[in-house]
């Protein structure tokens, strides 16, 4: 017997926008042309591209030829990282792909406080003289804490500014992952300041393997694949004209729904939350109780082992994760858990539920359902 | 039959298909099943994503189908010092070890089963393709049988072994034992990589895919829905994963470039990268030139020089007679006479004269000469189905 799959990890991946195919799948077989190719309608494949891109610089605020589309967050964040010579300041919380950039610099990982926030002040005292990056994601991927990045940004401001009137010209840059986030906060980088910014069509309800980095002019990017000079010559590659015309549709949509998709998950988030702590009053919700995703809800069974609760919910249709997948494939405990000091009982017994477009009230309450059935059936095999 | 107290048995999961089913036969079978998954060492190569994260997954997922508890032994530590370690010395030794027969040894049936018995199991389990026997006297009795009476009735006795063993333990203090005997899947039989295991260890121990073949075991994997029912099975040794073990050897042994030289001629035909990538027997995989294949007769670590041949009837390519030492029996040493053995896995069983020599050694004669007898490799002895044990080729 076959049930019904209730997905609850719109975090890991997110389902394709049947929208965003119906817009990438010219480019398969009729609209192939390489968009370097000197013929009318390759020419035209070209132009569509760059209208794409130019979408994307509207969705983001920024302008057309500070975007260079990479295959995936991972691959940008590299790059961004690629820019800088000097010290980088990074946090406890965040991603894997952002702390293995910083080791290859010298480095300050500031910690986050234990809802896994990083304060403006942490941030202030580690800046350095020497300092040229500061990676702070827009939102935590395990824990759904959103950072305070504007005001993050402000500081760096400041820096830049008292370094400009004393005639150093060590640059300064905010880079920010908004992977997680670009469907439910604003992502403006006029507004927000970042120098940098990192997006993940994969995670937007569209195509896996396409990303982008938006840099500021300013920003002296060294390429790390090298070639045909496509992407302003920051990135060689023939185009990815689908992905990238997927990636602006995406964008769009996501664009469209922010606020109402806001408040619609945020509704069910809390309905789920509730139901779970009052069925359990040893559970522990994680993460920023203002300040959090509104489809985030990171919650621990102290005692119960995270990773067995996923084979047993997977088992009744429900998915969810165990903190970042990438985390639970090393088999070690996730490094945000020790962060933000979740005791090793609890942070083994966790498990990330992160709703999406696929949740809807019905499913979401048979969800919680469910899980109650199953973490109880667990607490009485443990014999607790 | 109502059993008091069920017989705990813990399992060591591996997260592949034999271990699985193994695992879900023992619950059916009523006995009170725990799963292992044993957390060996791992080469940390940096940047790679962790290749044992799947394996515990799979382990754990098929645990949870079974409703079974599951632990983790980490044994990361000893499994480095006893098996990771020794291949690495033997190799530059100039011998061919062979770490499966090792992990067997020092691992699976000494530091599982004590970590387990520790734990609270009366018995382990493994997915190994072998039986054992356990013996009451003089009836061996069967894994459900021993179910039924409970392991306080259980082996106890010693074994009433074939008269032509050699009596020496008998002396001994009595001593709970089992009889190891090959698989029924003749293809798959895992006995020559367990032959350095004890007897009583083997009292203790539960084989529950032995009497099944490979394609059963995957029939029958899926006809429980065990997710790992479609799995491939791992290749080659576990530690290393997919980096082959030359890159591996390459990270802990300093190989030097040397000569490679005709044994007959002593010509240099060619340079080498490191004496200790050189297997006896093996086909030479440089091109020498000359087209016609050249197979390693010899090496000299001290040297650093590997000596080939094209003549595949050289003599030191082949051999009628072998001398085994660190000889290792489950139960009794085998008197002198004419025995079975095996020279590597799945090499087909062939007739040998065994006969005790000096110094703890021993004597294989063989009736017809067998081709790459390579030092440090295992000779594996058998009187009928029963792996009576071996040692290893001087």
């Amino acid at each position: 017997m076959k049930c019904e799959i209730i997905y609850l990890d719109h975090a890991a991946a997110t389902p394709m926008d049947a929208r965003v195919l119906t817009a990438m799948q010219p480019y398969f077989i009729d609209n192939f042309y390489n968009p370097s190719s000197p013929y009318l309608p390759a020419v035209s494949v070209k132009r569509d591209y760059e209208n794409a891109k130019h979408v994307i610089a509207q969705q983001i605020g920024g302008k057309i030829g500070e975007i260079i589309i990479t295959a995936g967050a991972t691959e940008s964040i590299n790059l961004a990282f690629s820019g800088v010579s000097g010290h980088v300041i990074t946090s406890n919380v965040e991603h894997d792909s952002v702390l293995a950039c910083a080791k290859h610099h010298e480095n300050t990982v500031v910690a986050a406080d234990n809802h896994g926030l990083v304060t403006v002040d942490v941030i202030k005292s580690a800046i350095k003289p020497d300092t040229q990056l500061v990676s702070i994601a827009l939102a935590n991927n395990e824990l759904g804490t959103i950072q305070p990045i504007r005001d993050i940004a402000e500081v760096i401001k400041t820096e830049r500014n008292n370094r400009l009137q004393l005639g150093d010209k060590t640059p300064i840059y905010l880079h920010c992952d908004a992977s997680q986030g670009a469907c439910q906060l604003d992502i403006n980088v006029a507004r927000l300041g970042f120098d940098m910014l990192t997006l993940n069509a994969g995670k937007i309800y569209g195509p896996k393997q396409v990303g982008l980095l938006w840099a500021a002019s300013h920003v002296h990017l060294q390429p790390q694949i090298v070639g045909g000079g496509q992407e302003n010559g920051i990135r060689s590659g023939t185009e990815n004209v689908a992905g990238t015309i997927g990636f602006a549709r995406a964008l769009e949509l996501v664009g469209e729904h922010r606020k109402y998709e806001s408040k619609r998950l945020a509704k069910l988030r809390d309905i789920l939350q509730t139901t779970l702590s009052d069925a359990f009053e040893y559970a522990i919700v994680s993460g920023h109780k203002k300040h959090r995703l509104a489809g985030h809800l990171h919650i621990s069974f102290p005692g119960l082992d995270g990773e067995r609760l996923i084979f047993l919910l997977e088992k009744r249709g429900v998915l969810v994760a165990t903190g970042s997948a990438c985390a639970a494939n090393k088999g070690t405990r996730s490094h945000v858990l020790t962060a933000i000091g979740l005791g090793p009982e609890a942070a083994d017994g966790s498990i990330r539920i992160s709703l999406g477009h696929l949740s809807t009230p019905e499913n979401t309450e048979t969800a919680g359902k469910i899980m109650i059935e199953e973490i109880k059936n667990e607490y009485k095999r443990v014999g607790q | 039959m109502v059993v008091d107290k069920k017989i705990k048995v813990y399992v060591g999961m591996s997260g592949g298909v034999d271990s699985s089913l193994a695992a879900a036969l023992l619950v059916e079978q009523g006995y009170e099943v725990t799963g292992v998954y044993m957390k060996n060492w791992t080469a940390d190569l940096p940047g790679m994503k962790c290749p044992w994260a799947d394996d515990l997954a799979d382990a754990k997922r098929v645990a949870v189908q079974l409703g079974i508890d599951f632990k983790v032994f980490d044994f990361e530590n000893e499994y480095k010092h006893k098996v990771v370690d020794y291949m690495i010395a033997e190799y530059k030794n100039g011998h061919t070890p062979n770490p499966d027969i090792m992990c067997n040894q020092e691992v699976k049936f000494k530091l599982f089963l004590d970590a387990a018995l520790e734990d609270g199991a009366d018995m382990i389990a493994t997915g190994h393709y072998a039986r054992v026997e356990h013996s009451d006297g003089d009836s061996p009795i069967t894994s459900s049988s021993l179910l039924h009476a409970g392991l306080n009735q259980g082996p106890g006795a010693l074994l009433n072994l074939d008269s032509r063993v050699s009596d020496e333990i008998t002396s001994k203090s009595p001593l709970q034992t089992g009889v190891l005997k090959q698989a029924v899947d003749k293809n798959k039989d895992q006995t020559y990589f367990l032959y350095r295991v004890t007897g009583e260890a083997m009292s203790k121990t539960l084989f529950p895919v032995g009497e099944l073949t490979k394609p059963q075991v995957r029939k029958m994997a899926d006809e429980r829905g065990l997710t790992t029912a479609v799995k491939k099975d791992s290749q080659g040794i576990c530690f290393i994963g997919q980096i082959g073990i030359r890159d591996f050897l390459s990270l802990y042994v300093d190989a030097k470039p040397g000569e490679i030289i005709d044994k007959k001629s002593g010509k240099v035909l060619g340079r080498h990268d490191g004496a200790i990538f050189y297997t006896f027997g093996q086909r030479h995989g440089m091109d020498l030139g000359g087209g016609m294949p050249y197979y390693v007769v010899g090496k000299d670590m001290d040297k650093n020089e590997v000596y080939v041949t094209t003549d595949l009837n050289d003599d030191t390519l082949w051999k009628k007679t072998i001398s085994l030492t660190d000889l290792h029996w489950i139960n009794q040493a085998p008197v002198d006479g004419k025995y079975e053995i095996r020279v590597r896995h799945r090499a087909p069983l062939v007739w040998a004269v065994v006969s005790s020599g000096d110094n703890n050694t021993l004597k294989l004669s063989l009736n017809n000469p067998e081709r790459a007898i390579a030092p440090g490799q295992s000779v594996v002895i058998y009187d009928g189905d029963t792996c009576l044990g071996g040692g290893i080729i001087i």
